[in-house]
């Protein structure tokens, strides 16, 4: 029971007022730039940065990591509301929680996220504190091979989106083909990007979701202005109702439990976290038809499992000095400007602060529920303003977040090209959703991938001598056979009905 | 009353006698900027110039040797070219620096663009960081010569992880390789922590560590440190037992630096202001504090000193990035 004294040592450095209004201050602004798109959590920390060069480096944590999970909350608002999603993390919610608004459910949504965020966080929050070195040696179980069937896993969940699966798959497969664009990730030469500077980089993730998500969504718009309407749920009809949070309750659990395990990889994060989970729901759900048109508890696995994710990346930086995240290294970059040495040692040396910050977290999430949990019904009342109205303020969000996200016009350039790739898309009713998940997961399963090879001296055999890629291979196995089986069975006994797929 | 405020007067006309004595004895002429300045950052928040430069702003602000507010800000991507394109594009600007580090180097070698340190101003390198070879705790090699043997025995079987290609990690391995007459197989991470966790979880047999990281596994008893690839051991006693790799018998040496330059057509009074107050952060006690906490080297180069010193190790770069085969025609 030294961890609980410890943790209690902990919630005593946290309920100082000074603490307590730092977290405060962390979890707000997290909540803002999570919400806009481009700038993540992690530029807001790295903003936020200097200012907490003249507090105690605990209190400086504490807010710096408010951010960081704040940021998962935030996230919600405009992947719900409005369907752009500002981190790859939120594209899993969009895609059930956007529909839900749609259809007047937009405050259950962002009521069921809340929940769900917070439940997870805080399961992950008591990982954190009692199982971190155990949870550290287990991630570090995981390198290149399972990494690459982690990514494969993710791509299947990203080719069984939408209605068709031909068309999800070539939304996937030009979700790829971006994604070959750039410097080839294990040569270092440069691939596809016809000696133009602006492309050696690649093609990030944040100008395509705004374009093909945000702009897309106002140019389509533009065509058929008559007959968006706004919702008329009235306001008391929008809180979250007792069927739909049992129909969620335990996606949040299956969710933070994925959540967790993804995101205390150094690999993997919360975007493959909120699709596997997504991913797993579905596939065991008992009304997968249900996916893609408002699910709920396609999004509050989603959320659970981000947030748990974003939790679990401090677990690596803890124990080991690895940041999980971009958002644990600038945390990390936080505790060396303050003087202080991460490392493997970092829990056993600095006990104190990594305590506060680890009570902080219990104590940020309450916060965040308490924000979120009332004002879900108000901002979900945003969407009775006709979308005329919200075109403007949706554009222009989009390209304020595409310019501040590199401080570059070439994002701003990108952003409108995929604005009209993602107009196309929707005229041709080809879903979006798999090209910005195939996006992100190109690069951690070409590189996982290619390191795998380097790391076997070119034999698969890589695959079947781990224990843990050999549970992640059956799983794949199993992902592509069991569609294929169904579709066989169905078609032998065309009395039964037909299955899901 | 009035004797002391005479008193008051002698001395601030004392000093300022002083002032004007010392400086015939400096080179040049300084000129200082007005108002907020902005150190450009090619990395993200976090990354080693990232901390390096956010240190020494604090640093020159807290101890009022820089008045103006300076801002550190992260243009990330492309390798750094955005950052030094956007240095590159805003010639004579007095309220501007951009920080070095070695993709400002080896990115427009990679990319067949022209160099950038011809192009800028440079005005200090102040920050060094020696590297460790390391190796597993249950591997079987005790030494370097160890470690060069086996990879003699079975060529290409002795993998490294480390950061992308192409960058500090790479770039030793090749000098190790060339200096050692052995092959490697070399890993690239999209990070630096990525490979850590590749090596940490026993996947290679060798990874290269800033000393503070190399360290910081040595000490937990993950890691063995088979060679310091510098000149001298480390003095403190945690680290002085890491023979270097010449001792050892294997001529190399590859220090990372940081530094910092001024936009093109920089005004030289304003670059000669910038390197001085660079050299006088770089003497602060809080300076020397934080390079004894991060384990660097403080070795301090000014102006046409620093010029010759980034050029020097641009013609290094330029050479492993040939042997690679990244260096474009």
């Amino acid at each position: 029971m030294d961890s609980l004294n410890l943790l209690l040592e902990g919630f005593a450095t946290c309920f100082t007022p000074g603490n307590l209004a730092f977290i405060l201050l962390g979890v707000l602004i997290g909540q803002i730039v999570g919400a806009l798109p481009g700038v993540g959590p992690a530029a807001g920390m790295a903003l936020l940065l200097p200012l907490t060069f003249g507090i105690e480096p605990v209190t400086a944590v504490m807010m710096l990591a408010g951010i960081m999970y704040g940021g998962q909350y935030g996230g919600t608002l405009t992947s719900v509301l409005i369907n752009v999603p500002g981190e790859a993390s939120g594209v899993m919610t969009a895609v059930d929680g956007h529909q839900m608004a749609r259809a007047g459910r937009g405050g259950a949504a962002l009521s069921i996220a809340a929940i769900g965020s917070f439940l997870a966080g805080i399961g992950a929050c008591l990982a954190v504190a009692f199982v971190t070195p155990l949870l550290s040696s287990f991630a570090l179980r995981f390198n290149a091979p399972e990494y690459f069937l982690l990514g494969v896993l993710g791509l299947i969940a990203a080719a069984s989106l939408g209605s068709s699966p031909v068309r999800a798959l070539i939304a996937a497969v030009l979700g790829l083909m971006i994604a070959l664009v750039g410097t080839d990730p294990v040569t270092g030469a440069p691939r596809l990007t016809f000696d133009q500077a602006a492309l050696f980089e690649g093609i990030d993730f944040i100008p395509v979701a705004i374009g093909v998500f945000g702009i897309a969504e106002v140019l389509s718009s533009l065509e058929r202005s008559e007959d968006v309407q706004p919702i008329r749920t009235r306001l008391r009809d929008m809180w979250l109702t007792a069927e739909e949070w049992s129909q969620s309750r335990f996606a949040i659990l299956r969710g933070g439990i994925i959540g967790l395990f993804v995101g205390l990889m150094p690999g993997a994060g919360a975007s493959v976290a909120s699709m596997l989970s997504y991913l797993n729901e579905r596939k065991f759900s008992r009304h997968p038809e249900r996916f893609g048109h408002g699910a709920i508890d396609g999004v509050a696995a989603a959320e659970a499992a981000n947030n748990s994710a974003s939790h679990g990346a401090i677990i690596p930086m803890l124990a080991l000095g690895i940041p999980g995240s971009a958002s644990t290294a600038v945390l990390l970059a936080a505790l060396i400007l303050h003087g202080i040495q991460p490392g493997p040692s970092l829990m056993t040396q600095e006990s104190a602060l990594v305590w506060g910050l680890i009570a902080s977290m219990f104590v940020g999430n309450i916060l965040l529920l308490v924000i979120n949990l009332p004002l879900a019904p108000m901002f979900a009342a945003l969407l009775r303003v006709p979308y005329v109205y919200l075109a403007p303020g949706i554009l222009a969000l989009s390209l304020v977040g595409a310019y501040s996200a590199t401080l570059d016009m070439g994002t701003v350039w990108k952003s409108l090209f995929f604005g009209v790739f993602g107009w196309l898309m929707i005229k041709f009713d080809i879903p979006r959703p798999p090209l910005v998940l195939a996006l992100v997961l190109a690069q951690l399963v070409e590189t996982s991938l290619r390191q795998s090879l380097l790391l076997s001296f070119g034999s698969l055999g890589i695959f079947i001598e781990r224990p843990i890629s050999i549970v992640l291979l059956i799983l794949v196995a199993t992902m592509i056979a069991l569609p294929v089986w169904n579709a066989i069975r169905s078609r032998r006994s065309p009395s039964r009905a037909p299955a899901a797929e | 009353m009035n004797i002391s405020v005479n008193r008051r007067s002698a001395l601030v006309a004392g000093g300022m006698l002083g002032i004007a004595l010392c400086l015939p004895a400096m080179a040049q002429d300084m000129k200082a900027p007005t108002g907020p300045v902005e150190i450009t950052v090619g990395s993200g928040a976090g990354g080693s110039p990232d901390v390096i430069m956010r240190t020494i702003a604090k640093i020159m602000n807290e101890e009022k040797i820089v008045e103006n507010p300076i801002v550190v800000q992260n243009r990330t991507g492309g390798g750094h070219s955005n950052a030094y394109n956007y240095v590159l594009g805003k010639p004579g600007d007095e309220n501007l620096l951009l920080t070095l580090a070695s993709p400002v180097f080896t990115t427009p070698i990679v990319q067949g663009t022209p160099s950038v340190i011809d192009q800028a101003t440079p005005i200090a390198g102040f920050v060094q960081s020696e590297l460790i070879l390391l190796t597993p705790k249950n591997s079987p090699y005790q030494t370097l010569a160890d470690f060069i043997k086996a990879a003699k025995e079975q060529p290409g079987r002795i993998r490294i992880a480390g950061g992308a290609s192409g960058g500090n990690d790479h770039l030793v391995t090749a000098l190790l390789e060339q200096k050692a007459g052995i092959k490697l197989t070399y890993i690239p991470h999209e990070s630096g922590g990525a490979a850590r966790a590749t090596f940490l979880g026993g996947n290679v047999e060798g990874h290269f560590g800033t000393v503070a990281e190399a360290m910081a596994v040595i000490e937990s008893g993950e890691a063995r440190g088979l060679a310091i690839l510098s000149e001298n051991r480390r003095a403190e006693d945690i680290a002085k037992d890491v023979p270097t790799a010449k001792e050892q018998g294997v001529d190399v040496v590859y220090t990372q630096f940081w530094g910092v330059a001024g936009p093109p057509k920089m005004d030289p009074a304003l670059a000669a202001w910038w390197a001085d107050k660079f050299k006088k952060a770089s003497e602060t006690a809080a300076w020397k504090d934080s390079l004894a906490k991060n384990m660097q080297l403080g070795n301090f180069y000014g102006l046409e000193e620093a010029g010759a010193y980034f050029k020097k190790e641009q013609d290094t770069f330029r050479e492993l990035l040939t042997t690679v085969g990244l260096a474009k025609k």
